[in-house]
């Protein structure tokens, strides 16, 4: 009842938030957070916000290079043990110090299979988190893991005494980190209000209060950026950055992310089973142009299926040249003229690269029918056998850890739920690029990885994808290729 | 009476159930949210493991019957997007909505009420037919179109009044004109008719005849007694509203329980989505109840049918 | 005939024009309706390139709006009359049933309705096609099943009222078959009130059709609905203008008229009857 009446009382005196005053930010996302609790709910718009009320173990700097946060070093003592020092000087909002223990059991939680994390499988080849020492934890995984630390990077620490005195449930709501913002409050479906953490530990935040709102139309964000209502929006469209780039006292800011815009082709089943059926696709499709006209240049293109932000990344595999006649005898010579393409999709991919690749692949002779289903249905068909794939989708991957080990494993090695591909030299190249932490011989793996789908098409790498900002010009802030959304970073200039 | 009323509450409780075990079904039969809640490059036994884990491997009509004995004991569950007690998600949107509602029926009353009347008193004259024609149009719109042309207008253009979203009071204007016009429409008509089935009684004339002016007559007589007719239909429109909200929340990014219901089916967030349909079908009927009760209160004979 | 108004003859011309347009689409428009020209995006009405003339602009992917809209009104009309003659035909057959054998026949079918009565059909369209997958035959389904209630109430009562009528009920003493009394004496004396209710519900079914496309739940891209490219247009809503404007004008006028013809037709055969 208490939460009606309060609910009644918010909406009530909802006021448009003042975002002229410089010390107050106000940020329109697409979506409301889905949960607080930083170890549930990953996804984009719900990182941006909680990631600003907790401290993780380990953080990257502008450079994308893996830095120390909570952890000041750590050290291999062998392939499948890590050992961390901790800061000891830092306090969680409700005034407790942070300690080990609070780290153990933040990894242990989230591993915890009871718990039900969806971001379980990022953490869970850590087998082993132990308190050894004052300011010291030793984590063990399963066998030598090369992302361990680029995973750890997403691991928030989170309150161990405070969480089990409330529960999780409580937690969710309430949550307390150690970062550098409070939540002050959180309004569903609407917005979240933040409060600085004036005893931060890396000092005092120059926003004293943040207010993230839910605005779901992106029309309506740029105009609450035009009028002043709000500061900094994301997700702009590219027709809209192109737009907005002579706009007086805005900013368009984009970044090159980590996210491969690729086409999925299956090597399965359907007449995509044929190599040179692959191959004519990868022939058949302009990328030029599809970059100039869909993405107004704000992508850019990739020979493989993978940004150049990633680890692993090769610019010496070259991709197929657009050559629409060879695509044509290559078809025929295949026999697959005239030959039905199902195309599977969601509205969560962007429908016009769908449709331009559909009249591109029809110039060369083949009939792509696009089927569009809501996204589970599409993730229980994509995931599903072979059969149930279709021949064609798209696809936009992040594994957020930057490394290639996170993007080609699990898409194409043979026998994860999304790889419908089944080329043993291909699973032995990922395979032992896993299982050693040498760069350079897991970089020669990738390579040799990368040749073999050249050959194959079991996708087509087409971009890497940006993510386009709109900023208040005074604001003193560059977007990164992880998308973090750290306020801590930004400040008005002066 | 009261027996006759046990049983339509009895009626009206058999129907939600309906309700509810269709959409329990229909849910289950368009697969499982597991395969969302996993981040990309999960394997298929972390799926599998999580599927276990969240209860959706059990048979349908097993996982029905455990979630028929929570609702005895009035445990709506949690949400598993949320990670929320349902009940508390809902009870946070409900007043959006009841706003957006009690929004839309003020502009429906407040337009319709008067149309109506004017229609049926001044039938003959051409401003019975101009509004006539309006409240057709009201009737005709798509109220998406109109959400984004009135958007577009005061939003954009003369930039009075607030695109979307919940931005204070002012921000109920236009999602409630959206909303209201469909509404607006059936009240007129049903207004008018009620009117003008007064006007014929013989009570109206002999009123007139004992030297009462028909305007006397209206106000005094008539709209009073028209006023019965259309609060029954009133009562029938809320459960139209309430669907009607579904598109109007959409467009004007309005967190009511239309936009939480459309969201919860994209995610196959099952109890958040039974929770609303159990509530909406739940107002839905004892709007329906209600409706008939007044109905039945009025005229005797639709008493001894039943 | 008696006096059929004016203003009849017009809204039912504007009708017959909108079917006529519908039904010779593929020779009224000027392009292919599915042709993207992607260096042509998003160009106003009455642009002239190339010798090509767009009269209504083109959309997001370059394809000429007019031949959209034409083809757009295809699927609009059909889409909502075959939901129309399906509800029509379950529902009434339903009603029948229900009002001429009463009992638990009627008991059952009558909970049903009250059942499918109570859920927003808006969610259980959204809900069904979230199993059925969107497009066109399940869009039609799903209309259809959702609106079956409405005839089903109308043709209960009505067929109570006509089965106890003094000859049909000597009809039926007299060994008079069921199917032969329900076929050719009960149906035509409850027709009048189901086709005021089909005339109004077919109004409501193009935009039911268009919410759901809108919803991105219907006809899916690259077929063309009114819906849909009003879904598709609605993000650019300021800067292309006619994308939302034109397809969303052509419903208005299509509904309006079919509302005013089912107003009038319900004033000649059922004036008691109420508007909803």
């Amino acid at each position: 009842m208490r939460r009606l009446l309060a609910a009644v009382v918010a909406f009530v005196l909802a006021s448009p938030v003042l975002a002229q005053n410089r010390d107050q930010l106000t940020i329109d996302l697409p979506a409301d957070v889905a949960t607080m609790d930083p170890q549930i709910q990953w996804d984009t718009d719900s990182a941006t916000v909680y990631r600003n009320l907790f401290d993780n173990l380990l953080t990257r700097d502008k450079t994308g290079k893996i830095i120390p946060q909570v952890a000041t070093s750590w050290r291999f003592e062998n392939d499948t043990t890590v050992v961390f020092d901790l800061r000891t000087d830092i306090l969680f909002h409700d005034g407790s110090k942070l300690t080990p223990e609070d780290v153990v059991f933040s990894v242990k939680r989230i591993t915890n299979p009871a718990f039900r994390s969806p971001q379980l499988s990022q953490f869970d080849q850590i087998i082993g988190a132990e308190v050894t020492g004052p300011a010291q934890v030793t984590l063990k995984t399963k066998s030598p893991y090369p992302v361990l630390l680029a995973q750890l990077v997403k691991l928030s620490i989170i309150p161990k005494a405070y969480v089990e005195k409330v529960g999780d449930v409580a937690f969710n709501q309430a949550v307390i980190g150690s970062g550098p913002y409070k939540l002050a409050s959180w309004q569903r479906g609407v917005q979240t209000n933040l409060v600085a953490n004036e005893t931060y530990w890396r000092g005092k935040p120059a926003f004293s209060r943040v207010t993230f709102r839910a605005v779901p139309d992106s029309a309506t964000r740029i105009a609450d950026l035009k009028t002043g209502r709000a500061d900094i929006t994301r997700g702009l469209s590219p027709d809209d950055a192109v737009n907005l780039r002579s706009e007086k006292g805005l900013d368009v800011r984009d970044v090159a992310t980590e996210r491969v815009a690729y086409m999925f082709i299956n090597t399965l089943h359907g007449p995509t089973t044929d190599k040179r059926v692959r191959q004519a696709i990868a022939m058949a499709v302009d990328r030029d142009t599809l970059i100039t006209a869909l993405q107004q240049g704000y992508a850019k293109p990739v020979d493989v299926v993978l940004a150049p932000t990633n680890f692993g990344y090769t610019s010496e595999v070259k991709g197929w040249p657009y050559d629409p006649d060879k695509a044509r005898k290559l078809i025929k010579e295949a026999g697959a003229e005239g030959a039905v393409i199902p195309f599977l999709t969601s509205p969560v991919y962007d429908r016009r690269l769908n449709e331009a690749v559909q009249q591109m692949l029809a110039d060369v002779g083949l009939k792509v029918s696009i089927t569009v289903v809501d996204q589970p249905t599409y993730l229980k068909r994509r995931l599903g056998t072979p059969e149930e794939a279709s021949s064609l989708s798209q696809g936009r991957w992040s594994c957020g850890c930057l490394d290639a080990d996170g993007v080609i494993f699990p898409l194409f090695r043979s026998g994860s739920v999304w790889s419908k591909f089944a080329n043993p030299a291909f699973d032995a190249e990922v395979d032992a690029a896993r299982a050693t932490l040498d760069e350079g011989a897991r970089r020669a793996h990738y390579k040799k990885a990368f040749e073999i789908m050249r050959e194959e098409v079991p996708a087509l790498g087409l971009f890497q994808d940006e993510a386009i900002f709109l900023v208040r010009k005074d604001i003193d802030w560059t977007p990164t290729p992880d998308e973090a959304f750290f306020v801590f970073d930004m400040k008005t200039k002066s | 009476m009261t027996r006759h009323l046990a049983g339509r509450i009895g009626q009206a409780l058999l129907a939600s159930f309906g309700v509810l075990t269709i959409v329990f079904f229909v849910m289950r039969l368009s697969g499982d949210p597991t395969l969302l809640l996993v981040p990309e490059g999960a394997s298929a036994e972390q799926i599998a493991q999580l599927r276990h884990q969240l209860g959706f491997d059990r048979p349908v009509p097993v996982q029905f019957l455990a979630y028929l004995g929570d609702l005895v004991r009035l445990d709506f569950g949690e949400s598993l997007v949320q990670r929320a007690p349902v009940l508390g998600i809902l009870a946070e949107r409900i007043p959006y909505t009841v706003a957006l509602a009690s929004g839309a029926l003020l502009v429906a009353w407040g337009v319709g009420l008067p149309a109506g009347i004017a229609m049926a008193v001044w039938r003959d004259r051409w401003i019975a037919r101009l509004l006539q024609a309006l409240v057709l149009a009201g009737q005709s719109l798509p109220t998406f179109w109109s959400g984004i042309l009135l958007i577009l207008l005061f939003g954009v253009t003369l930039r009075w009044l607030p695109t979307s979203g919940v931005d204070g009071p002012l921000s109920l204007v236009l999602p409630s004109l959206a909303l209201g016009a469909v509404t607006m429409s059936s009240f007129a008509r049903m207004t008018r008719s009620a009117v003008l089935d007064e006007l014929g009684r013989d009570y109206v004339n002999a009123a007139r005849a004992r030297g009462l002016s028909r305007s006397s007559a209206v106000a005094r007589h008539v709209l009073r007694n028209a006023a019965i007719p259309v609060v029954t239909i009133a009562a029938l429109e809320i459960g139209n509203l309430l669907a009607g909200a579904v598109i109007v929340e959409t467009v004007f990014a309005w967190p009511g329980i239309g936009q939480l219901a459309i969201q919860s089916i994209q995610s196959r967030d099952f109890l958040v989505v039974q929770a609303v349909v159990l509530f909406v079908s739940l107002v839905y009927v004892a709007c329906n109840l209600l409706a008939d009760l007044a109905y039945a209160a009025i005229d005797p004979r639709i008493r001894m049918r039943a | 005939m008696k006096s059929v108004p004016i203003a009849i003859w017009v809204v039912l011309s504007v009708l017959a024009l909108f079917v006529l347009a519908a039904v010779l689409a593929p020779e009224l428009a000027p392009f292919d309706p599915l042709r993207q020209s992607l260096l042509l995006r998003l160009k106003p009405p009455g642009t002239v390139l190339g010798g090509r003339s767009f009269l209504l602009g083109t959309d997001d992917l370059g394809r000429d709006l007019l031949s959209r809209v034409l083809f757009g009104a295809r699927v609009s009309l059909l889409v909502a009359a075959v939901a129309v003659v399906l509800s029509l035909v379950v529902g009434t057959a339903l009603g029948l049933a229900a009002g001429w054998f009463r009992g638990w026949t009627a008991v059952v079918i009558m909970r049903s309705v009250d059942t499918m009565l109570s859920i927003p059909a808006i969610l259980l369209a959204v809900l069904t096609v979230a199993v059925l997958g969107p497009g066109f035959l399940n869009l039609v389904v799903v209309l259809g099943l959702t609106r079956w209630p409405r005839y089903t109430r109308v043709a209960y009562g009505q067929t109570l009222q006509v089965a106890a009528l003094p000859y049909i009920r000597a009809a039926e003493m007299a060994g008079c078959s069921s199917f032969r009394l329900l076929w050719r004496h009960v149906l035509p004396n409850i027709a009048g009130p189901l086709l005021v209710v089909a005339t109004a519900e077919f109004g409501l079914m193009i935009l039911f059709e268009a919410g759901l496309s809108f919803l991105g739940l219907g006809i899916q891209p690259p077929a063309p609905s009114w819906g849909a490219i009003m879904s598709a247009g609605r993000a650019y809503v300021e800067r292309a203008w006619w994308l939302t404007v034109f397809p969303g004008a052509c419903l208005f006028a299509v509904v309006l008229c079919v509302n005013m013809a089912g107003d009038w037709l319900r004033d000649r055969i059922d004036p008691r009857s109420v508007s909803r």
